[in-house]
């Protein structure tokens, strides 16, 4: 016992003697979990095509065609100016830009000789979709002075107007008669929402947590690997051959030390999670724990394998960031399975990371408690037997 | 010249001769890119915009303005858009939404049009009783609230045409009658022919002029963001690669003895500088390269696409020398550099898409050379050519120009071979 702890004790020391390694173990975690948590989609995002708009007018005209396109159910309004919407146009990065030109007011309205701009990509369906949102919100700005003008051309053709004043009283009468119309007329419209599942069960703060602790404990884990090919390289893990420790005594040093590390970086991470992102982590102490050392002892299985086909300490930094990320990409923890192809969805079940990012969101997400995780506990365990097993059977000093 | 070159070609050398460096700057890069294939639904098929929109048109008016408005989804004009689905029972309707079949149904109800145009000979009769205003029902899918959001949207402009139709006509018609130029003998005639053809109305007082002055839309492939997104961030990893070259040479006696040789220091680093920057080209180009092969990624203009590769290393050079410059030891470079590579990859937009961080987030993002070598591919990608990208080609240009000047005042402050 008393040589484990030293081995793991001496693997500490190594892996903190240069303060940079605080940054991957506690520093970037954070960061990683507070941006991802903020920068993937919730799914309450505003799900709206962006439509660009220039108001150079800013009456009380322009500034209702732009409420009334707040309310569209297609398109969200973005005010900017004429410049940058045109750049961003000419960019392609806009798909539509309505242009309200100065000198949209009523009175261009009753003349007539009010003009809007939508500048359109061609064979563009979002700029499509864009030019119904815009026809939509301009005619129930005007339709009222619309009808009162037609009103004025329909009496005109019966009867000429004696003076402009009776000409401009019959405008206003009429404008008065159709406001009065618009505004009794009933809702036409109404919307009803399905009874369709949400198919992807998502909260951007648990999945970031949970996933970001994956990836960060899963890497230096598999980095076991390393710690073998480093000692292999010095020709320290010879010199133990002259000591009286036991293969095993060396391995379970070496392990033992490494799991107890993560679950200390897992801990930290939970804390962050529970204390700044509100996380219900703590809801299962007992489950929590079994996952968390489930997974750590999953890993940390996988590196020791690792470390027993890998010749270098580079070749194994490299792998072992290179598998974390598409362990961790592949196994739900940056974007949720449920956006995998259902084949895939199958196929990652051979990797541990999805094991332990579903056991994590089965606590934190779906509310669930140690009975539920037993499932994903033992696989995660039978990972770490599996790979124990054949770590230790291809392990060698040389 | 020679020399730089000779040293540039030989760091190149090494590093296809290291395998483990060559499986963690071009795997690793392609396997995520592949990941991120998957999450984006690239490899089912799935497009990155609104085209087809399943929507179900239950038309139970089937008179003047249930059959316009079901004959708009099935219009020339939204061929593109919608993929429209003909059905008489509303009931069968929903329950397609609730298994997620469509995006919407359209319920257009039995006596629609009558509650806005009044029946042939009603207008006079004393007896007859106005119907109650009857409402089209569009039964959304709440997990696909874009498209569903589109069908309303048509519905909304179908229902704002009746509507200016319907109180232009009865303004029309009220007003005639109250100044007695039309009698009530007349005014179904009238009021009938102003319906005629409702549907139709277009806006008089406003004006709409379109202008389709831009390119045609180009379908915008996700894996010509995320490739280079990749690409871009093992770029980081291949620069301070390149940099703990330095490092390494100074500590294994190398470097000094290059320094006794007829070779000025300027050239070294410069030789140094060169091979880093053959690495970055030589990573990005096959990671391109092998995504075009292998997945059929459209980048774009080629022009552009090898311009901006140039800039996007010549910008992650500056980083790497800088990041050498400071260091004292191989390892440090090698910390420093995965952690600049991991944090410049998710400030630079390799993971997420900037548009969703905060603004102050973009802002810093612009020191990466992540961000504006997206930019720029992006830009490609959407069509764009090289013309369009003096923005973020000239920002790159900068930012490798200024790193590299700061690193080589840090370097002859230091000394290059001193320990």
């Amino acid at each position: 016992m008393k040589k484990i702890l030293a081995i793991a004790w001496k693997d500490a020391i190594v892996r903190f003697a240069s303060s940079s390694e605080l940054l991957f173990f506690i520093i970037l975690p954070i960061v990683f979990t507070f941006l991802l948590a903020g920068g993937t989609p919730s799914g309450n995002e505003d799900p709206r095509i962006e439509l660009l708009v220039v108001d150079e007018a800013n009456t009380s005209i322009s500034q209702q065609i732009i409420k009334e396109l707040e309310n569209s159910t297609a398109v969200r309004p973005e005010v900017l100016t004429r410049e940058d919407a045109q750049k961003q146009f000419n960019d392609r990065r806009a798909d539509a830009v309505f242009i309200i030109p100065a000198g949209i007011d009523i009175a261009s309205l009753q003349n007539s000789s009010a003009e809007v701009e939508l500048l359109q990509q061609p064979n563009n369906i979002n700029a499509t979709i864009a030019e119904r949102a815009v026809l939509t919100a301009i005619r129930r700005v005007s339709s009222s002075i619309s009808a009162a003008q037609n009103a004025v051309n329909a009496r005109e053709a019966k009867q000429p107007f004696a003076s402009d004043a009776e000409r401009q009283t019959y405008f206003e009468s009429s404008l008065e008669m159709a406001q009065s119309i618009q505004e009794d007329a009933p809702e036409r419209v109404t919307v009803v929402e399905g009874l369709t599942e949400d198919q992807i069960e998502y909260d951007p703060r648990a999945n970031s947590s949970a996933g970001q602790l994956i990836t960060w404990v899963f890497i230096p884990l598999f980095g076991i690997s390393a710690l073998f090919a480093y000692e292999r390289q010095q020709g320290t893990l010879r010199r133990l051959l002259t000591t009286p420790s036991r293969k095993a005594t060396f391995l379970l040093g070496t392990i033992s030390g490494q799991v107890v590390m993560a679950l200390i970086q897992m801990l930290l991470l939970v804390g962050f999670g529970i204390l700044v992102m509100k996380l219900n982590w703590g809801r299962e102490p007992l489950a929590l724990f079994v996952i968390l050392l489930c997974s750590a002892l999953a890993a940390a299985a996988f590196g020791t394998t690792m470390g027993t086909f890998i010749k270098t300490e580079g070749q194994a930094s490299g792998l072992s960031i290179m598998f974390g990320m598409v362990f961790a990409l592949m196994g739900g923890c940056w974007y949720p399975l449920e956006l995998f192809p259902p084949a895939i969805q199958n196929a990652v079940k051979i990797l541990p990371t999805t094991w332990a990012m579903q056991g994590m969101l089965d606590l934190v997400l779906r509310g669930k408690g140690l009975v539920d995780i037993l499932p994903e506990a033992g696989v995660l365990l039978g990972f770490a037997v599996l790979f124990f097993s054949v770590g230790v059977w291809r392990f060698r000093y040389e | 010249m020679k020399k730089l070159f000779l040293i540039g070609i030989k760091d190149l050398k090494l590093m296809f001769r290291d395998r483990a460096a060559l499986t963690f700057m071009l795997l690793a890069p392609f396997l995520l890119t592949i990941g991120m294939g998957f999450v984006t639904g690239r490899f089912s098929g799935n497009s990155s915009g609104l085209s087809d929109i399943p929507v179900i048109v239950v038309n139970l008016d089937n008179e003047q303005l249930g059959n316009a408005l079901a004959d708009v989804f099935s219009s020339e004009d939204l061929a593109d858009l919608m993929e429209p689905t003909a059905s008489s029972d509303p009931e069968a309707a929903r329950r397609l939404i609730d298994e997620d079949k469509a995006s919407a149904a359209v319920i257009i109800p039995k006596g629609f049009t009558q509650s806005i145009i009044p029946a042939e000979g009603t207008m006079l009769d004393p007896n007859y009783v106005q119907p109650e205003p009857v409402q089209i029902e569009v039964y959304a899918n709440p997990s696909r609230r874009t498209s569903a959001g589109v069908i309303k949207a048509i519905v909304d402009e179908f229902v704002s045409r009746v509507e200016e139709g319907r109180t232009r006509g009865m303004t029309s018609i009220v007003q005639l009658m109250s100044t007695g130029l039309l009698n009530p003998q007349n005014a179904e005639a009238e009021v009938r022919d102003l319906f005629q053809n409702v549907d139709e109305t277009e806006s008089t007082a406003i004006t709409l002029k379109k202008n389709t002055e831009g390119a045609d839309a180009v379908d915008f492939d996700l894996l010509a963001y995320f490739a280079p997104g990749m690409a871009l961030m093992f770029l980081m990893y291949t620069v301070s690669y390149g940099g703990r070259s330095i490092l390494s040479e100074r500590s294994q006696g190398t470097l000094p003895r290059l320094m006794i040789s007829p070779t000025h220091t300027a050239q070294v680093l410069g030789g140094k500088v060169l091979g880093i920057f053959f690495m970055g080209v030589a990573q990005v180009g096959i990671l391109i390269l092998a995504s075009s092969v292998f997945f059929q990624v459209k980048w774009g203009d080629a022009l552009g696409i090898i311009v901006l590769i140039l800039a996007a290393v010549f910008g992650a050079t500056g980083w790497g020398m800088l990041i050498t410059a400071f260091a004292r030891t191989p390892a440090q470079v090698g910390s420093t550099g995965s952690a600049v590579m991991l944090i410049f990859g998710i400030l630079g937009g390799s993971f997420i898409n900037l548009d969703q961080m905060p603004p102050f987030l973009k802002t810093i993002s612009k020191i990466t050379p992540n961000a504006w070598g997206l930019d720029g591919f992006t830009t490609l990608a959407l069509g764009g050519t090289l013309k369009n990208l003096a923005e973020p080609i000239m920002a790159l240009l900068i930012m490798g120009a200024l790193l590299f000047g700061i690193a080589v005042v840090l370097f002859n402050r230091n000394g290059l071979v001193q320990k």
